[in-house]
């Protein structure tokens, strides 16, 4: 009983951490530009495929590498919100079907360029070995990971709260034309956001590709995860993100360690958020604002 | 009493309170009966020169056959599915899960795979009443991947990683080539089937009721129109109808893998096929679907292991720059009363 109660709290906050990084900009997107961004799968392989690229064929070392891969996410972050969001936001069937359209066509040009044969592997380990929690033995990777994601989130949740860009935003995400009104500049922080949502699924990436598996096709998988996330918290709040983050992680810890069948885990998400839906529609917390 | 009345362009037909009106004038089906034409010799012709082309006019009759029930359901609900596949994979797999277990030809399997379409779109009807906002794009996004989950846990009885195999075939005469004829003519009926029966449902007094909903949901309730059974009826008619394919790929490829139908890319595709077809307009479903079926077959052919890559490219700007898809450019020389509007956030 009690190596299951220590397994369970310990991947938990491993878990319930490391989705949180993962879902946190999906989150935040769908909570201050208020859409769905289909799309969000393509920073996932553009984040490995891109550091690689950098790598491979100009050789730069791993981190000007990286400086250079979230370069590369910036610009296309601008040019999708530039081209699409903005564009098509009154047409929401469009601006689906392109955000999709592009997480398949960066997809495919990784697939393109660097096949599963290419043997893409980012030496982006902070730490070897394991930690044993009594009972529990978990990767020194993730640990780190996780406490990385808790100070990610805390300065998330200080810029949101404490400082002026982040009441902005926020004001922004309650209500367009009075922002508009007060002299907030719309265009401006809503191409601000769409770039800071970058940092927290660059990050969480690069943090699970020496552990868990990478591909061309990895994002649309993070992907699902971060809009059980996102949903489940009530899209776009953060409290309710770090919830369900965690809620999760339990649903997932609980059937590898207590039922034993790690093939129930995406399923158990999936119900859970299915159930809350129907009994919560909109979700453990308010959308309507972002804290 | 049957009276019949001549008028000008038209035929009507009355028996007692119904009416029914048979269009002669020649400039309302003239170009609809060229197209069918057309489709109709296609194959024939494709036999004889290049019989791989049969397999391409298969998949695009298919992808219109998915589409235009999509489009009905997008009309009659108010909203956008994101998971039609979902019932191709009911269908699909009972019809597999029949064949397989007990032998049974595809004439058998029919009325399961319909009966279970059926009785999962019953279960799920309540969220087009239910789920508001984005969240009815989530849970209909949600669900086939539910499914696929489920056949991977399951695999003993699904056979997620590997599919299904073994299925008693559609059609058997013995000769391969006959065969494809065959079933490319069966593909064209069902397209044809269900391209008639759609258009007739929407030109009807239930379609009418329909497209009230699709414009505005509240408008329509409060003028008196029971939008809790339209949207039912549209959605468990349509899915339904999708589940029907299901039963159609297992058969045709006499095998069924979760897999291929029901991820994200799969829908993708169908989106495709709605959107750049005519946004929901059914004839454009046909249109939409003969042009991304035969585009991806030319890209596959002459482009090589880029094709991949060029093909969402290629339909996202023809995305941008339709803004009424392929069929809104006929569109516009014969305009049409009824334009459908995809609504996401309802």
């Amino acid at each position: 009983m009690g190596t299951y109660i220590q397994n369970v709290v310990v991947f938990t906050f491993v878990m319930g951490s490391i989705y949180l990084l993962l879902a946190l900009g999906f989150s935040l997107i769908c909570g201050v530009l208020r859409i769905f961004h289909l799309g969000y799968a393509y920073i996932f392989p553009l984040t490995v495929y891109g550091t690689w690229m950098f790598m491979s064929a100009l050789g730069w070392p791993l981190i000007p590498s990286i400086l250079g891969m979230i370069a590369v996410q910036f610009i296309v972050s601008i040019i999708i919100y530039k081209g699409m969001i903005k564009k098509y936001m009154a047409t929401e069937d469009v601006l689906l079907t392109a955000l999709l359209l592009v997480a398949l066509i960066i997809e495919q040009a990784a697939n393109y360029f660097y096949p599963i044969q290419a043997g893409v592997y980012l030496e982006t380990t902070l730490a070897e070995g394991t930690y044993q929690f009594g009972d529990a033995i978990v990767p020194k990777q993730l640990i780190i990971g996780s406490l990385i994601a808790l100070a990610m989130t805390g300065a998330f949740v200080f810029f949101f709260v404490k400082t002026k860009t982040g009441m902005a935003i926020r004001a922004l995400s309650q209500d367009i034309y009075s922002s508009k009104i007060v002299g907030i500049n719309v265009e401006t922080l809503y191409m601000f956001t769409m770039m800071i949502v970058l940092l927290p699924v660059i990050i969480g990436t690069l943090i699970t590709a020496p552990v868990w598996s990478v591909e061309p096709g990895m994002g649309w998988m993070y992907m699902v995860t971060a809009i059980l996330v996102a949903v489940l918290g009530g899209l776009g709040n953060i409290k309710g993100t770090i919830i369900a983050s965690f809620l999760i992680g339990f649903a997932h810890a609980i059937v590898c360690f207590v039922f034993g069948e790690p093939r129930f885990m995406n399923l158990s998400a999936l119900i859970l958020v299915m159930i809350i839906l129907v009994i919560r529609p909109q979700g453990l917390a308010r959308s309507e604002s972002l804290w | 009493m049957v009276e019949m009345e001549l008028k000008r362009d038209r035929i009507v037909i009355r028996l007692g309170t119904k009416k029914w009106e048979w269009i002669l004038e020649p400039r309302y089906w003239r170009n609809t009966l060229l197209w069918a034409a057309f489709l109709m010799i296609a194959p024939a012709v494709a036999y004889f020169y290049s019989p791989g082309l049969i397999n391409t006019m298969i998949s695009a009759n298919i992808y219109a056959a998915i589409a235009m029930p999509l489009a009905l359901m997008t009309i009659g609900t108010g909203r956008m599915n994101f998971g039609p596949q979902f019932y191709i994979g009911v269908g699909g797999y009972t019809a597999a899960l029949l064949s397989i277990a007990y032998g049974w030809g595809p004439l058998t399997t029919l009325p399961f795979a319909i009966l279970m379409s059926m009785v999962a779109a019953l279960i799920f009807s309540p969220l087009v009443i239910m789920a508001r906002g984005l969240y009815y794009v989530l849970l209909t996004l949600l669900l086939p991947l539910v499914f696929l989950e489920v056949t991977f846990i399951y695999t003993d009885i699904f056979k997620g990683d590997t599919g299904l195999f073994g299925i008693v075939p559609l059609l058997d005469t013995g000769n391969a080539k006959n065969n494809f004829l065959l079933i490319g003519y069966f593909s064209t009926a069902i397209m044809f089937a269900y391209l008639w029966f759609i258009n007739k449902i929407l030109k009807s007094r239930y379609g009418l009721l329909m497209a009230s909903i699709n414009d505005d949901e509240d408008v329509a309730h409060s003028i008196g129109i029971n939008i809790n059974k339209i949207k039912i009826i549209a959605f468990v008619a349509a899915s339904t109808l999708i589940g029907i394919i299901g039963w159609f790929y297992a058969h045709y490829f006499s095998s069924f893998a979760g897999i291929t139908y029901l991820p994200l890319t799969f829908m993708l595709k169908v989106l495709l096929v709605l959107m750049i077809g005519g946004r929901a307009q059914v004839f454009g479903c046909v249109v939409g679907g003969y042009f991304v079926a035969f585009l991806e077959m030319l890209m596959i052919r002459f482009m090589g292991p880029i094709q991949p890559l060029l093909f969402p490219i290629i339909l996202l700007i023809l995305l941008f720059i339709l803004p009424e898809g392929l069929f809104g450019l006929y569109r516009k020389r014969r305009y049409r009363e009824y334009l459908p509007t995809i609504h996401v956030r309802r």
